[in-house]
């Protein structure tokens, strides 16, 4: 798991127990496709281009960003993300991710060599993420988050 | 209603727990098909951040107060927010030899936050919030394996070289330091898990037991007189109950398992046995019995109870149950072979890392970065 500032709060000791589980389970490595069995940890990269072209596709979204090299050349690279149905039930959809917007990728390249990675942290070239959705269903109100005003 | 009162206490009673009063639906507060059964008919969000089995420290503390319950969704939202941060727009790649991630990401982390769903925080039945989904035994975890289970582990852990680097992830073809014949988990397409290879569900999402996971958490069940059918998101299968009838006979087995159903006053029991020899809920195998109760805790609200029985793996049953939160959103189409380039992937990734120690250097597109 990547370094992250750590957040400060008050807390009981039974849900502290509890919340380590929520740290678990909410990590950004929540990947099911094995990304352990595809991806090759000795091959890190950073990809920075414009965006052209995004398969909205099952089980996983595919971001295609074109990468220049020092010498010049082009090459379409593919970053594998979640699957769209989260986003698409916030009401995001293929058409928020702006072909020809300029995005920074790290990640690592697949084990097969061929121009692909996993999407580890995707954000605009200023650092901003891509998308901001809460993790709730989106559904105003649903009564399934107990801090939600009445 | 006699029956739903029976089924709550009969619960509490078995973790031995007097605990907030009990809220059932009265009649007429919940809806009806013609012949007067609840009607389950909808759509329902099973996601939720309490874990099957609870925390060891917690012990026997079954509940939490408003107050940790709102704790709990508070620590959740912080972490969201954290990981919602933008990050360093100059950072490089990530190190060489991978980011320590565990599970199935395996050493080189997964993607963003945003992609997740797994809820907000935990969920309430009978108006009490939960530590766990597991509710008997009493302090909220599996019960223990059988001794003749545990040694059949040993056995299949000793007959793939132990195991010991079975999971990891470093970027070799290590299960060749064993020969260059060994055998090694990438030999054969179907070595690897139904989720790679997109046949049945992720964590149980199918099961039976039926339960939750990061995200695509949405299931519809469609209810008639004869037939319930229980649509689930992750990944495209459709159970089929069928109502009132006897189960097939015990060679014809099922990916699903052969579930039959009948109500027990307001409440829907659903048996499930013939299952494959290794079932989407992996712990158990094919000799494994499972019953679910379905209840309408509410117009809004459906609390979903299992049962698992399988002798050969555990020395006891256990008990699991959560909320199931009606949803005005849909089932959304997981047509999860549509692009599973994933697989693909992982095999020639494995024949690559295999050349790779065989010394022939194969090649491959370049990575700018290294």
């Amino acid at each position: 798991m990547r370094k992250q500032t750590p957040v400060m709060f008050k807390i009981g000791m039974a849900t502290l127990a509890l919340a380590g589980l929520v740290v678990t389970a909410g990590v950004p490595a929540g990947a099911h496709h094995a990304f352990g069995a595809e991806f090759d940890p000795n091959r890190p990269v950073v990809l920075r281009g414009p965006v052209v072209k995004v398969e909205w596709v099952n089980p996983h979204t595919w971001i295609h960003v074109e990468v220049t090299g020092d010498d010049g050349d082009k090459m379409v690279w593919m970053v594998e993300g979640g699957t769209p149905n989260t986003l698409l039930r916030r009401g995001l959809s293929r058409d928020t991710i702006p072909v020809g917007a300029t995005i920074v990728v790290d990640g690592y390249q697949s084990k097969d060599r061929s121009a692909r990675a996993n999407g580890r942290d995707v954000t605009f070239e200023d650092g901003r993420k891509f998308f901001m959705g809460s993790s709730g269903t989106g559904a105003p109100r649903d009564g399934r988050d107990v801090t939600e005003p009445e | 209603m006699h029956s739903r009162i029976t089924t709550c206490l009969g619960a509490l009673a078995v973790v031995g727990l007097v605990v907030a009063p009990i809220v059932t639906a009265q009649d007429g507060d919940i809806p009806r098909t013609a012949s007067g059964r609840p009607d389950l008919s909808g759509t329902y969000d099973v996601s939720t951040l309490t874990p099957m089995q609870r925390p060891s420290d917690l012990a026997e503390k079954m509940s939490l107060t408003d107050e940790e319950a709102a704790e709990l969704a508070e620590t959740a939202r912080l972490r969201r927010e954290e990981r919602n941060a933008p990050s360093d727009p100059n950072r490089g790649a990530p190190p060489q030899g991978g980011d320590g991630s565990a599970g199935a990401a395996g050493n080189v982390g997964g993607y963003n936050t945003f992609w997740i769903d797994n809820g907000t925080g935990a969920f309430k039945v009978d108006g009490q919030w939960r530590t766990s989904i597991l509710i008997d035994p009493p302090d909220g975890r599996y019960p223990s394996r059988t001794e003749a289970n545990r040694a059949a582990q040993r056995a299949a852990r000793e007959a793939r070289g132990g195991g010991v680097r079975r999971f990891t992830n470093d970027g070799t073809a290590y299960w060749l330091e064993a020969g260059l014949d060994a055998p090694g988990p990438y030999d054969n397409m179907e070595q690897r898990p139904y989720a790679e290879r997109c046949i049945l569900t992720f964590s149980s999402t199918s099961g039976p037991p039926m339960l939750p996971a990061l995200y695509n958490n949405h299931k519809r069940i469609v209810q008639t007189e004869d037939t319930v059918m229980i649509l689930i998101e992750m990944v495209h299968d459709a159970r089929i109950v069928r109502m009132n009838a006897e189960h097939d006979p015990p060679e014809i087995k099922k990916w699903l398992g052969d579930s039959i159903g009948w109500w027990e006053g307001d409440t829907l029991v659903v048996e499930t046995t013939n299952f494959v020899d290794r079932p989407a809920f992996s712990q158990g195998t094919g000799n494994m019995k499972v019953t679910e109760r379905f209840r309408l805790e509410s117009a809004d609200s459906l609390i979903y109870t299992f049962t698992v029985e399988d002798p050969t793996v555990w020395t006891a049953p256990f008990t699991g149950e959560y909320a199931w939160p009606r949803s005005p959103n849909k089932v959304f189409e997981y047509a999860c072979h549509e692009a599973n380039y994933a697989l693909e992937g992982i095999m020639k990734g494995a024949r690559l890392l295999e050349a790779d120690f065989r010394g022939e250097e194969p090649e491959g597109v370049v990575n700018p970065t290294r």
